[in-house]
């Protein structure tokens, strides 16, 4: 039994790289429709610049991702949330 | 007829009564053409994104409606000219809401059909949740 306890075992200047499989937000909580108007569901997608954030840091899945980015424009153009930071 | 949500934005000095004056003459314009009003919010005081007619605040109102485009256009034409008004938003809502139908259609109907081969073991259970 040494073999597959080596694995977990591992030496301290090996490094691995986990990578946590990143999960669509909107499918892991059954968030069907993105609606324009929930600002702090949106805030969330976007960070600091205002920018709307990427799906590859996000994770979110791309029919949720265009949705959002639905939303996120239409939010924009009722002053919901802000076009750039000033 | 469709489903549309009309959000506007009204000035953060204008008064409570003026904010009714125009909800009613939306609402007006609405049932005279034929339309019905399903819901009107008015969001209360906020905090604007960015700066629109050199306001940082506004009061927001919110429109539900089913409507036709000859309503919206009217609508959108009064909002444009009222002074108080300074932004407004038209959003169709049901093709949204019908896409949100299907998806719960299918859920229900998947729950069904795993309650149904649970039933082997369950019992009775899942019958009631087919009839729905």
């Amino acid at each position: 039994m040494k073999s597959p306890s080596s694995r977990e075992k591992r030496p301290a200047g090996q490094k691995q790289y986990y990578r946590r499989k990143k999960v669509c937000k909107f499918c892991v909580e059954r968030i069907d429709s993105i609606n324009y108007k929930d600002v702090k569901l949106l805030s969330q997608f976007v960070p600091e610049r205002a920018k709307i954030m990427p799906r590859r840091i996000s994770g979110v899945c791309s029919q949720h991702q265009r949705q959002l980015n639905d939303a996120i424009k239409k939010a924009r153009n009722i002053a919901l949330l802000p076009f750039t930071t000033e | 007829m469709r489903n549309y949500e009309i959000m506007f934005i009204v000035n953060p000095n204008a008064q409570d009564e003026e904010i009714d004056k125009i909800n009613g003459q939306i609402e007006t314009i609405i049932t005279s053409g034929g339309g019905k009003i399903d819901k009107i919010e008015k969001m209360g005081k906020r905090r604007l994104a960015y700066e629109v007619d050199r306001q940082r605040e506004g009061h927001y109102v919110l429109f539900v409606m089913s409507a036709n485009g000859e309503i919206i256009k009217e609508c959108e034409r009064r909002l444009r000219v009222m002074d108080a008004v300074i932004k407004y938003i038209t959003v169709r809502v049901d093709e949204e809401a019908r896409r949100m139908d299907k998806i719960k259609n299918y859920r229900q109907k998947r729950a069904a059909r795993r309650g149904s081969h649970a039933s082997a073991a369950a019992g009775g259970q899942s019958t009631e949740e087919a009839m729905q």
